[in-house]
């Protein structure tokens, strides 16, 4: 495992594309086998694909870019604005019911955050929020994103770690509406500090909130929809993913009736995009990933983690912190793709539930991208609002205490992560 | 030219996603119906390989594939333009022995039938074949591109240009 370790990190600080790295470093087990034609090595990449589960990410992809196009966001906003926008710090309350109402339709959290720091970004500074404060609130909300289904990541996670992803979906919903609220919270009280009140502010009636909630009804109801559709298992989330691509045409055709030729072409274009971008990276892995098992590395990790180690929630704590500081230097994706078929056998074998520990391990590895060195969504919103690093991570700071706080209450209440998926599917 | 293979690119991949979407929506409507039809879902999969592929060479011209650019990002272009373009000659390569292992492996497979479909496993095989070539290319014409412009100070071979952060979507 030494040199493909080594090979994988040497082109991966040398700033390589990532798919090609893993595929290069996964490669090097076969070159380097005296027993291991290379013609597995294809095989292996062939078969990642074909397999059912996976198809859910072109469909979420597809279906995510679809509603974009089709009005969904400004009929969010105004129901975000109209029903939170009176609240200290109004707008970055937005910003927060933004994110998660955007969570329940495409599963991109840098996407999100890019989005929200082209609208809101300028409205916030222009309000008197300094740059630091905006950018912070902007990108740490984009992490509702990564638990409210469809997210991507869990179906990712579900897919290499061989977890129902229908109950993973399940379970990360009230992680995602928690999330909301311990944003909303700091978001409050930093905003009341601060003096970022609006002025001449009224709570809007509930006439005003409904009629909003009308306008946007379509895009709310798509989640509603989503959970009632894979509850029981009746239908699998790759068909699920089938159904929201066609909802989505239905609701830009006859509902919204914004849905152009043009907007559908863009659409696609940016769904084939991004389908190329993670589905490398994942045939690629299938090789690595035979790897990791055949020379049997979780065993050796779990060795050497359980000799120390007897309490299962610590064990689980290691691990978490582990993925954290994983979290800091690479991409999410890639992390769930190499890390999820090393930790999913040992939470198993220590008893932990894996559906309990994707939820955790999606937050977690997902944080790690708004928290410097590398954080994409960090660099996209800062870039996008002209903010300096240091200003975002002064400002970040409670919001940081409120997450960290936030996963170690998931941690020791499995409860709350699990009791809806127990509700769902009979176990 | 580049027009023309984006213009087909983007036309053999939306025609691969739409019917994709199809296939699978039908095959759940039917499951439910009563009336399940058994090689829909193995059909999807066996054109989701061709999509992804078509999108991964389609994400490499347009210099979209992500890596990490933390130690990079330092460098001067001239360095940069270098150390890509050993990167370039390493991944071709590599690519290249994938192209030849994916031929054999497919023509071996010829008699394994794919699912219930009864289409040959040699078109899911061949699939990476094709698809490294594809990769082959846009990297070399990246490279190209990359070489011709190195006046400008910033066109690179896998990076997009300082400057430009679009992000990725995801």
């Amino acid at each position: 495992m030494l040199p493909i370790g080594t090979i994988f990190f040497l082109l991966l600080l040398l700033g390589a594309p990532v798919a090609l790295t893993i595929g290069i470093a996964g490669f090097y087990f076969f070159w380097s086998s005296d027993i291991m034609p290379l013609s597995i090595a294809v095989q292996k990449i062939a078969s990642v694909s074909q397999s059912f589960p996976l198809l859910a990410v072109p469909f979420f992809v597809f279906a995510g870019h679809l509603m974009n196009e089709s009005g969904i966001t400004e009929r969010l906003f105004k129901f975000a604005h109209v029903s939170v926008g009176w609240m200290a710090g109004g707008l970055a309350q937005v910003s927060i019911i933004m994110s998660t109402l955007m969570g329940g339709v495409s599963g991109s959290a840098v996407a999100d955050a890019a989005m929200e720091a082209r609208v809101l970004g300028p409205q916030m500074v222009s309000q008197g929020y300094s740059k630091g404060y905006s950018a912070a609130v902007i990108a740490l909300s984009s992490l509702i994103t990564a638990t409210i289904p469809p997210s991507i990541g869990l179906i990712l996670y579900g897919f290499v770690g061989g977890v129902s992803i229908g109950r993973l979906f399940l379970a990360g919903i009230v992680p995602g509406i928690l999330m909301m609220v311990f944003l909303m919270i700091t978001a409050y009280v930093v905003a009341k500090k601060r003096g970022y009140v609006v002025k001449e502010s009224t709570k809007p009636s509930i006439g005003e909130v409904f009629s909003a909630m009308r306008y946007a009804k379509w895009a709310l109801l798509f989640p509603v929809l989503l959970l009632v559709s894979l509850r029981g298992g009746v239908f699998t989330p790759s068909e699920v993913g089938a159904f929201a691509v066609v909802y989505s045409f239905l609701i830009g055709f006859l509902f919204h009736k914004e849905l152009t030729i043009e907007r559908i072409k863009h659409a696609i274009e940016l769904t084939i995009a991004d389908i190329g971008l993670i589905m490398l990276i994942i045939l690629m892995s299938g090789m690595i990933g035979f790897a990791i098992i055949f020379l049997q590395v979780p065993q050796s990790i779990a060795g050497n983690l359980l000799s120390g180690l007897s309490d299962s929630l610590a064990i689980v704590a290691t691990i978490l912190g582990m993925l954290f500081i994983a979290g800091l230097f690479v991409e999410s994706t890639v992390l769930v793709l190499l890390l999820t078929p090393i930790f999913v056998p040992i939470i198993k074998t220590i008893g932990f539930d894996p559906v309990h520990f994707g939820i955790l391990m999606m937050t977690i590895v997902t944080f790690g991208s708004m928290t410097p060195p590398v954080g994409v969504a960090m660099y996209t919103v800062c870039s996008l609002l002209d903010c300096k690093i240091e200003d975002y991570v002064k400002e970040a700071v409670p919001f940081f205490i409120a997450i960290v706080g936030l996963v170690a209450l998931l941690l020791f209440l499995p409860e709350v992560v699990l009791f809806l998926p127990n509700l769902a599917f009979s176990r | 030219m580049a027009r023309f293979v984006a213009k087909l690119e983007f036309f053999i991949g939306a025609c691969l996603l739409m019917a994709i979407v199809f296939l699978v929506f039908i095959a759940a409507v039917m499951r439910f119906a009563g009336y399940p039809i058994i090689w829909s879902v193995d059909m999807a999969q066996l054109l989701f390989i061709w999509l992804c592929f078509l999108g991964a060479t389609a994400t490499m011209r347009k210099k979209g594939h992500i890596g990490v650019d933390l130690l990079v990002r330092m460098l001067g272009y001239k360095y940069r333009l270098w150390l890509e373009t050993a990167q370039a000659a390493l991944f071709i390569a590599f690519l290249s022995v994938l192209v030849v292992q994916g031929y054999l492996l497919a023509v071996n497979n010829k008699e394994r039938v794919f699912g219930y479909s009864g289409v040959s496993y040699y078109f899911v095989t061949i699939a990476v074949s094709v698809g490294c070539t594809t990769l082959v290319l846009a990297i070399m014409a990246n490279a190209v591109d990359a070489w011709r412009n190195r006046e400008d100070g910033e066109t690179l071979i896998f990076s997009k240009t300082i400057g430009d952060d679009t992000p990725s979507e995801l």
